[in-house]
Parts: C-alpha cells; structure tokens; sequence
C-alpha cells in the first residue's frame, strides 16, 4: 500500500516536472519580464510587517524570479504528501523547500539556534510544541488570514500545548494500538498487560521510545503516563525489566512491516502503522488497551520569526481546506482534524481508520515530567536495552 | 676592504632573506591553526564546559557548575554500557585483526596489477552509504531472508532462525564496516617491509613460522597497532549498526549519549559521557604510540 503510494506518488511528481518544463520552454522569457515585480511587491508587503527580515527577504526575491516567494517546511521525511506540496506550489506560486528532521529535540534546538527564524511551518509533537511554546518560539496565528481556520473538528483543540487554540493547526492526531497475528498468537490480547504474557516469548514489536514503553507499564499500574513520583516511575521500571525475554525488536518507523512478514506476532503501534498493517492483512486484530488509551498530536507552527510568515498563514489555510485536507490523511495515514474533509474521505479509509473520535477524550498525552523524573526514566530504559541483548 | 663589505652584504641579504622566509613559513601555517582552532579545539572546549553545566527542568542548559554529571557516569547502569561497548569494541578488532591481518598480508604480496585490483575492491563500498549497506545485511539476516533459506534448503534448519536484531548480527555489522581499516594498514606496513630481513632469518637457520613471528610480525607492528586503533576507536561509537541490526535492543556509548541528547534532553550529562568517551581514546592512542614507538597512524592517517 505504502509502496504503490510513493509509486504513484513518484509518478505524479515526475508528470508534474514534465508538464512544468514543457511549460517553462513556451513562456519562460514573458515569465521573466513580468515575475519580478510581483515578488518584489510580495517582499515589500512582508517587509512592511516585519522589518527585521526585510534583507532575508530582498535577497529571497532576487533568486526566485517566478513566483509569491518560498516557503520552508521543516518536519519528518515525507510527512507532507508531494501532491499536496505540488498542488500548493501551483495554486500560489510559492515555492516550498523541504527540510526534514528525525527527531524533535533535533527540530526544537535548530529552532533555537536560529531564534525561531529560518523556517516558515513546522510540524512536530504535541510536547515539544509545548516547550516550544514556552521558550517564546511560535508565533501566534492570524486566524484573518486562515479563514479556514474554523474547519478543525473541535475534539482536536484546547490540548495543552495550546490552550486557547492560538498558535497550532493540529495535523495528524493519533492513538497508539495493539495489533496482534491471531493465528499466531495462543493467548488472549486485552492490554498492555497481555504482552507481558510467557507464551509472546521474544515476539513482541514495542516503540523504541522510553516514554512510550514505560507509560505501558506504568498504565498496567494504574498509573498516569505522566506521574512525577519517582517511586513509582521505579516500580514501573521493575516491571519493565520482566517484560525483556518478550521482545524482539523496538523500532519507530515502520514497525507494521516486522508484524506482517512474520518477525513479529503483536506490536504496539502509531495509527498510522495500524492502517498501513490492516491494509496488508485484514485478518489481524486490533486493541483498544483496557488499561487506557494513549493519545498524541502532531500540530503545525510558525516559528516566532519565521521569514515568510504571510507564505506561512497560506500554507496553514491551504491544508485545512477540505479537499485538501482529506488528501493529507488519506496519505499520511493518521486521523483527520479536519471536519470540512470528512465528506471527501473515500468510505474504504474512514472504514479502515479504526478509531472513532469519540476515544479521543480518553486518551492521555505524554508530556515533559521535569528534570529528575526524565533522568531516571533514561537511566531505567538503559538498564532495560541491556537486559535485551 | 672591498672584498669584505661585499661578504658582509651577501651575508646580510641571506640573513634578511632566511628571516623573510620564515615569516612566510609561518603565514603559511595560520589557516591549518585556524582551522584546527576554529573546528577542533573549540568544539571540544565547549563539550568540556557543556559536561560541567546542569540540565535546565524541561529544555536547555543552566549556568550552574555542577560534577554530577560525572557522578552519574559511575552509576552501575552507565559503568556497564561502557563495559558493554568495550566488550564490542574488543570483539569487533580481535576478530577484524584475525581476518584482517592474513588479508592485507597476502593482499601486499600480490603482483603490482592484481594488488591495485584488490585494493580497489576493498574500497569500493566505501562509494555507498554505510547506512545502506547495513540494510543490505537486513534482507540477509532477516527471518527467511536469504541466509535463513540457505541453510534451510541444505537442511542445516528446519525452520526461521531469529537471526536478526541480536548481539551477533551487531558484530557482523561492525567487523564488516570496519574490517578495510584493519586491511589497509597492514597491507601498507606489510608493502613496505623490506623482505631480505626474513630471507636473512631464514638463512640463519629459523624456520617459515620463526622467521614469520620474529621478523614479519614485528616489521608490520606499527600496522597492526594502527588498524587496532582504526578499528576499536570507532566501534565505541558506531550506534546506527546497533540501531539498526540491534533492533534497538543493544544500546552502546553512542546510543547513550544519543538518547540523552534527544528524550533525555540532557546535554550536560551526553556531554559528560563524550568527554569520557575522549578520555578513553586518547588512553588508546597513547598506549599505540608507546608500544608501537611511532607517532602517526600507519595506513590511513
């Protein structure tokens, strides 16, 4: 399925690349004479509402001679579909450059090196947006400018990272499930508990992410995925240690490929991997953990000084559009925060997309837990990776 | 009187011309100590300074001098990934110096043509990505992957092996990424060696092996010692083998210090444990230079 996607996806790019060189070879020298001056007006116009970026932007002007500027996005690899960003490129003009990171520190420290400059949209994780936030890195919204701002379904707002809906779009909003191989498995999956099970024997797929794999145990305790209470965090790490012999690998990306070709016979995976794994094979089985749902948000920013805010505001208002936004998590595979999209969602994904909107108010998100209790989680997930080779 | 004066200015003029040179000797060197300065000295002063600091409670770092970093090095947890990637690093050059060693031995006994021809296929994967080629030993290792149906079709298995994600599939990662260190150095050391020196042992009555183990092995010394450090200093180090034929599940110093720069949003402490990390190569070094009596790296450096 991901497969045929970037297939099609690379010949969708590749036609897209014809039709425009064809089309730069019949009115290139016209394009010359008329483009610079609506870049240079689109740069005084910016420049009006942020001087400080006016040279960033004069010089931006220079070297792109067709069109309303650039646009820099910053977030993981493949995240924003192609034929979205093609779709975007050509109803505006704009021209997007791409950058991608693997992880959020990596995006937040870029981010603060540059003091929140160099990059118009990012799109990272719930917590670190809210770190962001809080080191004074995003920008506030003009929601004038996103008209279609009030097409986000209001189950995926007032999170924590942002209270008052004012700085974020929310992009792919997830739950994290367990999927298992019944004609592989002899036990019975209920929760996060099961996989604790002798018979999974070194056959389990878990995230590898210390907050995510702790939070299951520490949910098998009744406990919040956030608690601060260090006894705790180490009764759950206890706990942890004894689920060691059961797995077999930790990974983040890709993870439904180590379920469906047989490494693995249940997983803990993102919405996304739970897609792309029913997609595969409809006869594994999905589960709601009864200990309780985790719940996460990737959300769209503007960095606090980003160089081509207004570019910004347009590529926010393009994605919540929805046609397009149906496109978006129709690829990315992830729920879809957009209620303008839903009528444009074909019935085979809404069926396939598993998690109704209304588990969303009981999932938790995994937030920052300070200093102390973060140390003692690496120093838990340390003892645990060597207890697994 | 003429003669004389003349004399003096030919000296004088020398003189001035020798001080004028070492001035542009000297100019010469600013860029390679710029450099040095700029990219070598400083970062790693900043990573010095940075293992002092405290962690602030969510992101960044304060201002406030601390050991405790250092401190947290000691505890069992983190002395035993350093043991763990010792363990490696040892494994990964024994064996990398076994295979290596005959290798770049018979590789410098080659005639001229096919010896270009060697070396040039021992360092053409170097032209892919190193990230590439581990997920060539993917499709290898994994369950019935291409290992798994060989044995099984020569009835050495019955079914799947769980080859892959395990401590020896990390191995075989890192003895086949670091392997053409081990190689080039002692096929440099060996290339050189002046082979009248073994004859002369023979002559004097010592056997192959003697001759081997008296003069061969202690000529090529230096080259041996320098693919040991080639080796053992970057597999302290080398984490996306362990990521990605570990599975995630073999976590050495890299992935360590990697960890707390990302989730654990410890910079302080991953600089702590890479000052360590510093500390322990330079022991290394150290230990090269005085057994091996040379000052550079034989080979590649």
């Amino acid at each position: 399925m991901r497969k045929t996607w970037k297939k099609s996806a690379a010949l969708t790019a590749a036609a897209l690349l014809a039709a425009s060189l064809s089309g730069c070879g019949g009115s290139g020298q016209n394009d010359g004479t008329k483009a610079p001056e609506t870049a240079a007006t689109e740069a005084n116009q910016e420049a009006a509402e942020s001087p400080e970026t006016e040279e960033a932007k004069q010089d931006k002007a220079e070297e792109k001679p067709s069109g309303g500027g650039e646009l820099n996005i910053y977030t993981w690899a493949e995240y924003v579909p192609q034929s979205v960003i093609d779709r975007f490129e050509e109803e505006t003009g704009i021209r997007v450059n791409y950058t991608n990171f693997e992880a959020n520190e990596e995006m937040l420290a870029k981010l603060e090196t540059s003091n929140g400059g160099d990059y118009d949209i990012v799109i990272a994780s719930d917590y670190i947006i809210k770190i962001a936030a809080d080191e004074g890195l995003v920008k506030e919204i003009d929601k004038e400018k996103v008209p279609n701002y009030e097409n986000i379904d209001p189950v995926f707002q007032n999170f924590f990272y942002d209270p008052e809906n004012t700085m974020t779009v929310p992009y792919g909003p997830g739950i994290p499930l367990l999927v298992y191989d019944p004609s592989m498995v002899s036990c019975e999956i209920t929760g996060y508990e099961s996989l604790w099970d002798p018979s999974l024997e070194d056959s389990v797929a878990l995230m590898d992410s210390e907050r995510v794999v702790m939070g299951m145990a520490l949910k098998t305790m009744g406990e919040s995925f956030n608690t601060e209470d260090l006894d705790v965090i180490r009764a759950a790490g206890d706990k942890l240690m004894e689920l060691a012999p059961n797995v077999r690998v930790l990974s983040q990306n890709q993870t439904q490929d180590y379920l469906l070709s047989g490494e693995v016979n249940a997983a803990f995976l993102f919405t996304s991997q739970v897609v792309l794994a029913l997609a595969d094979n409809p006869e594994l089985e999905v589960v709601y953990p009864e200990e309780g749902l985790g719940f996460g948000v990737d959300a769209a920013f503007i960095p606090a000084n980003a160089p081509n805010s207004d570019n910004a505001h347009a590529f926010l208002n393009f994605i919540l559009d929805g046609e397009v936004g149906a496109e978006v998590s129709q690829q990315t595979y992830y729920l879809c925060p957009n209620k303008a999209a839903y009528e444009f969602l074909p019935e085979e994904f809404q069926k396939s997309l598993v998690i109704s909107t209304d588990d969303i108010p009981n999932g938790e998100f995994i937030q920052d837990v300070g200093a102390e209790a973060t140390a003692l989680h690496e120093e838990i997930w340390t003892e645990f990776k060597a207890k697994l080779d | 009187m003429k003669r004389r004066s003349r004399t003096m200015d030919r000296a004088k003029a020398s003189c001035w011309t020798k001080r004028a040179r070492e001035g542009r000797w000297w100019m010469t060197v600013i860029p390679l100590y710029g450099f040095t300065i700029l990219f070598v000295a400083l970062p790693i002063l900043y990573l010095i300074v940075l293992s002092f600091l405290t962690r602030a409670q969510t992101w960044g770092v304060v201002n406030q001098l601390t050991l405790e970093n250092y401190a947290r090095i000691v505890k069992p947890v983190y002395l035993n990934t350093f043991k763990e990637s010792f363990q490696l690093a040892i494994l990964t050059t024994i064996t990398t110096l076994a295979v290596g060693y005959p290798f770049g031995y018979f590789m410098a006994r080659l005639p001229k043509k096919r010896k270009t021809m060697m070396m040039l296929l021992v360092v053409i994967p170097f032209w892919t990505s190193a990230l590439m080629r581990m997920y060539g030993w993917i499709i290898i290792f994994r369950s019935n992957g291409i290992l798994d149906k060989l044995l099984m079709w020569l009835g050495v298995t019955e079914k799947p092996l769980k080859l892959l994600y395990s401590y020896p599939a990390v191995l075989v990662g890192m003895i086949y990424s670091l392997l053409p260190f081990m190689i080039l150095s002692v096929y440099s050391s060996t290339d050189k060696m002046d082979w009248s020196l073994v004859e002369a042992a023979r002559d004097l009555g010592a056997t192959r092996l003697e001759a081997f183990l008296t003069v061969t092995v202690k000529m090529t010394l230096p080259g041996i010692l320098s693919g040991i450090v080639l080796v053992f200093i970057p597999s302290m180090g080398l984490f996306f083998i362990a990521d990605i034929l570990g599975g995630g599940k073999v976590m050495l110093v890299g992935n360590l210090i990697q960890n707390q720069l990302q989730s654990g949003r410890d910079w302080p402490f991953a600089a702590a444990l890479s000052v360590m990390l510093m500390i322990f190569t330079s022991i290394m070094i150290w230990l090269y230079r005085r057994l091996s009596g040379v000052k550079d790296l034989e080979g590649l450096l």
